[in-house]
């Protein structure tokens, strides 16, 4: 039924379909490209107004927020990595936290400039840069923290396993990258069904929606980052198992 | 059925498969991670880092404060109890001393009493003494007198008068010396005296007498 709905709309709901730059015979994503590079804009004025106002004293709204995030980033990588395994974790995942915080917000923007900028997680492109990114830190991190210990626990608890262990570690990227990416396209996707509504009515679900959209995008954004650590914690813990079953 | 949608319109373009835009998002992705790791993560952490040492320290210097809250009200309790101390020692002292002064004043004033009584009977005696000196005068002519009124004869032999008055006044002083003994009864023994003093002298008046027939008899 939607089908025909989406159908008879003229075009009106179109998925993952991207006005495009050529550059060298490659294809650009151009309302992609621009919207990340406003949420990095953003990201890095906010940073960089903030490192500017920071001080000691009593803090800005805007410090709070950040030293909150920053303070809960530590903890889980405290708990998880161990601060002085891996203290590269904590700024990784306050930057991907944000980061990624601020793509999905531009989801707020109107609808009718979706063609130029729209939430860049919304294109598998951002995420999966994301996402490998995140991971092949992890293994090198596992690699360079672990040693030849890191490759046996593709081999645990049998090695029987090995090919699930590998599949699962494959999989890790493409989930932690789709997962953020749906989300973020099926919001906008819902908005551009719901803007096929007459707009005397439309008006209501669409906010509505888009605040709604807000705290998919916050709970994607800490999902992002949480999981990000928790892999780091994976790939370094086993070093410390390891550890152990050489003392021992 | 979105996929036949965007057959239909997109041209069979797989939105699933990331095209180079991949690298572009990444090096993005780069710089911004760059930028926060380098430049706004450590100033806002060190901030945060001396805002705990603040507030460690405020937290410090006021368990300090509490410290020292408690030690000055331990201190200031010790005093007063001290001072509680001291001033039921002090009233101690006072109660001691004002029954001291009040046993010296009492004690004074016995002894003030005692030499008012003593005076007043040293007094008492030097009278008695005067008036039984007196009466030593006046008692021997007295006797004689009235003797002579009596047996009509002069008794004016100097020898006999004379012997006669002092067996009396040594009766007199002997009846009135046990008398004077206890202090306490002066007053009843003053009465007491001339009552004694004049009953002996009727007495001897009357022995006086009694001689005189006897003398006259012979």
């Amino acid at each position: 039924m939607s089908e025909r709905v989406l159908a008879a709309g003229g075009g009106g709901v179109q998925v993952g379909e991207h006005p495009t730059w050529h550059v060298w015979g490659l294809t650009i994503n151009a309302d992609t490209v621009i919207s990340t590079a406003l949420a990095a804009v953003i990201v890095v004025g906010i940073g960089l107004y903030l490192a500017a106002k920071a001080s000691s004293g009593v803090p800005s709204k805007l410090q709070v927020a950040f030293e909150a995030v920053t303070d809960q980033v530590e903890r889980q990588v405290q708990s998880n990595v161990g601060i002085r395994t891996a203290p590269f974790v904590v700024p990784l995942a306050v930057t991907l936290f944000f980061f990624i915080l601020i793509s999905n917000w531009l989801a707020i923007l109107p609808h009718a400039w979706e063609q130029r900028v729209g939430p860049p997680t919304a294109d598998v492109n951002l995420t999966f840069a994301l996402a490998f990114f995140v991971i092949i830190l992890v293994h090198v991190t596992g690699i360079r923290v672990n040693g030849k210990h890191y490759f046996k626990h593709f081999t645990q608890p049998y090695a029987a396993m090995l090919p699930l262990n590998i599949i699962e570690e494959l999989s890790k990227p493409i989930t932690l990258a789709l997962r953020l990416f749906g989300n973020i396209l099926a919001g906008g996707v819902m908005v551009s069904v719901l803007a096929l509504l007459p707009a005397a009515v439309s008006w209501l679900p669409t906010s509505a929606w888009k605040l709604f959209d807000l705290f998919i995008g916050l709970l994607q954004a800490l999902i992002f980052a949480l999981l990000t650590i928790i892999y780091f914690g994976f790939a370094v813990g086993d070093q410390e198992d390891a550890q152990e079953e050489g003392a021992r | 059925m979105s996929s036949y949608n965007l057959a239909a319109q997109g041209g069979g373009n797989i939105f699933l498969i990331p095209n180079a835009t991949f690298f572009v998002e990444l090096a993005i992705f780069l710089i911004v991670l760059g930028v926060i790791w380098r430049y706004v993560v450590p100033p806002v952490k060190r901030m945060m880092n001396e805002r705990q040492e603040m507030i460690r320290q405020q937290i410090q210097e006021s368990q300090q404060a509490s410290e020292r809250l408690a030690q000055a009200e331990a201190r200031y309790s010790e005093a007063l109890a001290q001072a509680r101390v001291e001033a039921a020692k002090i009233r101690e002292s006072a109660r001691a001393d004002a029954q001291q002064i009040r046993d010296e004043l009492r004690e004074q004033a016995e002894q003030e009493v005692a030499r008012i009584r003593e005076r007043g009977e040293e007094q008492l005696a030097t009278q008695r003494e005067q008036v039984v000196r007196e009466l030593r005068g006046e008692l021997g002519t007295l006797a004689v007198t009235l003797a002579e009124r009596i047996i009509g004869d002069s008794v004016a032999d100097e020898g006999r008068r004379a012997g006669t008055v002092d067996r009396f006044l040594d009766e007199l002083q002997g009846m009135a010396a046990p008398d004077s003994a206890p202090q306490e009864d002066s007053a009843p023994q003053e009465d007491k005296a001339p009552q004694s003093s004049s009953a002996p002298q009727e007495d001897s008046a009357a022995e006086a007498v009694s001689v005189s027939p006897g003398r006259r008899r012979r």
